[in-house]
């Protein structure tokens, strides 16, 4: 059987509280929404550099990449290829999507396990991101929260073991898209002759021994009667994990049973059920419970935003400022795909004779003009030496705090300060410590178009 | 080396001037020059344009042919000089040294640049979003790349938002004595500091506006001035270093952003030329760069005014004003004057040219003998000096 060797995720820095969304409803909670420069990919980059943070493994023993989401942001192309080529991750690597429903993220994770089991496979990443708005006004009524998460599955011992996988295809959906319209059926009949069905026949098909498990994820639009449905096969309501994603996060739709599970990893055995247009059950037995702090990874403490600010970050990719209507701006795939090493993997340059390091490729150094330079791996992590606050540069959010950046271990960047929605919140000043983080530079969102940003340094692990 | 002697000069008015178009402030310039040099066009032997940014302006002075045209000057060599904001130094170091090798007898160095036919949004800041690497220094104005410089020099030399303001307050006063500059108007601490923020800690009236405008400088060599017709001014020294790159400043872990060492290289040139070796004591009055008026301040320093970390007490002790120890900018500088790129540095020594004869009208400085012009242009990336004399 295969195994979770780690697994990561990430949420953006911002939320709604839900009772800004409905006030006339007095809910609590919160979702989390994406920045202006956020995507599916800059969120997948960051759940599997999460992912691999926990881990000695390096990116290069990576077989295969299978992403998930039913978001896509391109179409005739693969995200799975497009995140491995940004990831640094072996040219070979086989990548697939996972699509079209959210039951895809457990899917990837199923098509994973199997892989390893045939022994085609030694380690697959898994990764899984959604970015959904739900049309203005019907927020109360469509809980969404964007996140991404990642695992990298093994044949080798890890956090836990995946015991069983098992899916149950049904045709009937609840609620899909066909030729860009949606589509609802009479929901008497989805709910019965589609989700009950199909879930009645998986749990007959494959015998669970209720008394075996400790923990069961029922990840599913009929949460209330997928637990009766599991009552009656002989499970008792202390083994549901109660969904607290939904409430923190909102619901975050291809990631939702996977951030379920990594939140249940405490306990010992775990089933997860995720019904969506069909079943997937998957069996965990856990092997190194991971410590509360290791679970509680990214930065949580989130920042709450206006409704305002939520109808302008719904805008993402049309950043026209106040001032300036951003045009085209100047992109080369071209340059990019030569310049990768330095503007995507932040390879630097040691000067063999003085040391320095450069960011960017020079004949001689600046110091000592000595013409030997050694290729070094620069560091995400780093100081404010200076920095400005730009109030005229173009963006939905001004102003741009343009950071000048010496990095740990050598190099200097320049680079904006992102996540700033509120500056009052983001003070930085010289001698701050910050991160580097991938975000998308291109204003007017035309094409892909990533690099560097940086973020206020807060206690992650 | 043959002494230089710049025997015509000339300037138009700095401004938004919608009814000047790029070639008339040629022909505007040009003419004031050739007249005040008593020569005609066609003593001319060689020129150079000095233009910087064609095509976020008018899309005219991408060669020397742009100054033919509107003079009717042809069948001579005209070259087109770029080098941000020495371009037009850049003109007259190229001219000095072309009066120098023989090739002419009589040199025209003309800086022309027509920015405000576009909205300041559609030249300057365009140019920074738009054009350029797509990733980096993405994000940054003219603005922001200089007021990098004026957060590390106040965390490092205890210089205030009040010093980089004093020097706005300085130069707006000055520009109020001065008919030909964009800003007339003098202004007070308060309004600086109050001002619209554009890149903290400058604020609008800490930034000289994008303008209209041309200067022109025509010279010849030493023995050929006619002491009959001529007021000549005599090139004492030209220093000119491109120190570092667009990108590298920011990029460069030993870069203290404290210096601009293109100033430090191009000032000791000049100043060995010039045999100068005191500059405060030497020289009576500079006209420096002060796009931003973080820049002007720190210039000090790196032109030897003063030592490292001192800037901030030459502005406190008004040594810079018009009557001061070294009078700075007493032409309102590019804060007042405005900054049309290709023609400030030859209308800085159009500048220095007037107060040396003595000339200059009301913010006349007294006595002076020898004076400097600067220029920074790119990230802090090329400087040029020049210094003239009696």
């Amino acid at each position: 059987m295969s195994n979770i060797l780690s697994y990561g995720f990430y949420f953006p820095h911002f939320h709604v509280e839900e009772k800004i969304l409905s006030p006339r409803y007095g809910r609590k909670g919160k979702r989390i929404v994406s920045y202006v420069d956020e995507d599916i990919i800059t969120l997948s980059f960051e759940a599997v550099e999460n992912c691999f943070s926990k881990i000695k493994n390096s990116k290069a023993e990576v077989d295969a990449i299978l992403f998930a989401t039913t978001s896509s942001v391109f179409h005739n192309r693969y995200h799975a290829s497009f995140l491995a080529d940004l990831l640094n991750l072996p040219k070979e690597i086989h990548a697939l999507d996972f699509a079209s429903t959210p039951r895809a993220g457990t899917d990837a994770l199923i098509y994973a396990n199997q892989m390893i089991n045939a022994g085609i496979y030694k380690k697959i990443l898994i990764v899984a991101s959604d970015i959904h708005f739900p049309p203005i006004g019907e927020e109360p009524r469509n809980s969404f929260g964007h996140s991404a998460v990642a695992f990298i599955l093994g044949n080798e011992g890890g956090v836990a073991e995946i015991t069983s996988t098992n899916s149950f295809s049904s045709s009937i959906a609840e609620e899909f898209i066909y030729k860009n319209e949606k589509i609802t059926y009479d929901p008497r009949y989805s709910r019965d002759a589609g989700f009950k069905h199909n879930t009645k026949s998986a749990l007959e098909k494959i015998k669970v021994n209720a008394g075996d498990y400790d923990a069961v994820i029922l990840n599913s639009l009929y949460a209330k009667l997928a637990g009766g449905i599991f009552f009656k096969a002989g499970f008792s309501e202390e083994q549901f994990a109660k969904d607290t994603v939904t409430s923190n996060y909102g619901y975050t739709s291809v990631c939702h049973a996977l951030l379920q599970l990594i939140f249940s990893l405490e306990k010992k055995n775990i089933l997860l059920f995720d019904y969506f247009n069909g079943t997937n059950i998957i069996t965990i037995r856990v092997q190194s419970t991971p410590s509360s702090s290791e679970r509680v990874g990214v930065r949580l403490e989130s920042e709450g935003i206006s409704y305002h600010d939520y109808l302008t970050l719904r805008k993402a990719g049309n950043f026209n400022s106040l001032k300036y209507d951003t045009k085209e701006m100047f992109s080369s795939e071209m340059m990019q795909e030569r310049e990768k090493d330095t503007l995507q993997y932040l390879k630097g340059l040691k000067c063999d004779s003085c040391g320095t390091i450069y960011y960017l490729k020079s004949t001689r150094c600046k110091k000592c003009k000595c013409e030997k330079f050694t290729d070094v791996q620069l560091a995400t992590t780093g100081t404010v030496y200076t920095l400005t606050s730009e109030h005229y540069f173009p963006t939905s959010f001004p102003p741009i705090n343009m950071l000048v950046i010496d990095l740990d271990n050598g190099g200097r960047i320049t680079v904006q300060q992102t996540d700033t929605m509120y500056p009052e919140n983001n003070k930085i000043e010289i001698g701050s410590k910050v991160k580097l983080v991938l975000r998308k530079m291109m204003e007017n969102d035309e094409k892909p178009n990533y690099f560097w940003k940086a973020i206020a340094l807060r206690i992650t692990n | 080396m043959k002494e230089i002697a710049i025997i015509g000069v000339g300037v138009t008015k700095f401004g938004e001037l919608f009814h000047q178009s790029y070639d008339d402030l040629v022909r505007d310039a040009a003419m004031q020059a050739v007249n005040d040099a008593q020569i005609s066009l066609d003593d001319i032997g060689a020129a150079w344009l000095s233009t910087a940014f064609p095509e976020i302006g008018v899309f005219k002075g991408r060669s020397g042919m742009d100054l033919s045209e509107p003079l009717s000057l042809y069948n001579i060599p005209v070259t087109r000089v770029s080098n941000f904001c020495a371009s037009g130094a850049d003109a007259i170091r190229n001219a000095v040294n072309a009066l120098r090798a023989g090739e002419c007898d009589v040199a025209m160095a003309l800086g022309v640049e027509k920015l405000r036919d576009r909205q300041p949004q559609d030249s300057i800041v365009k140019m920074m979003v738009e054009y350029g690497h797509p990733f980096l220094q993405k994000g940054f104005t003219a603005a922001g790349t200089f007021a990098v410089y004026a957060n590390r020099m106040m965390k490092e030399f205890g210089v205030t938002r009040e010093d980089i303001s004093e020097v706005s307050v300085k130069n707006h006063f000055h520009g109020s004595m001065n008919d030909k500059a964009f800003y007339q108007k003098p202004c007070s601490l308060d309004e600086v500091m109050k001002s619209q923020m554009v890149a903290d800690p400058l604020t609008v009236l800490d930034s000289c506006p994008t303008t209209d405008g041309a200067a022109c400088v025509i010279l010849v060599r030493a023995e050929d001035v006619d002491k009959k017709k001529h007021h000549p001014i005599f090139i004492k020294g030209v220093g000119l270093s491109v120190s570092t790159g667009w990108d590298l400043p920011f990029f460069n872990p030993n870069h203290d952003f404290l210096s601009f060492e293109a100033t430090r290289v191009a000032a000791k040139n000049a100043y060995k030329q010039a045999g100068i070796s005191n500059p405060i004591d030497e020289i009576d009055l500079v006209e420096v760069h002060d796009c931003f008026s973080i820049v002007e301040l720190l210039t000090y320093e790196d032109l030897g005014l003063c030592k490292q970390g001192e800037a901030k007490d030459l502005i406190r002790g008004k040594e810079t004003q018009l009557g001061g120890k070294i009078p700075v900018n007493v032409s309102g500088g590019l804060l007042s004057c405005g900054h049309p790129v290709g023609a400030t540095g030859i209308r800085m020594v159009v500048e220095v040219a007037n107060h040396l004869r003595g000339n200059a009208g009301a913010r006349q400085v007294k006595n002076a003998k020898t004076g400097m012009t600067h220029n920074i242009g790119g990230p802090g990336a090329i400087a040029s000096v020049i210094i003239l004399g009696t």
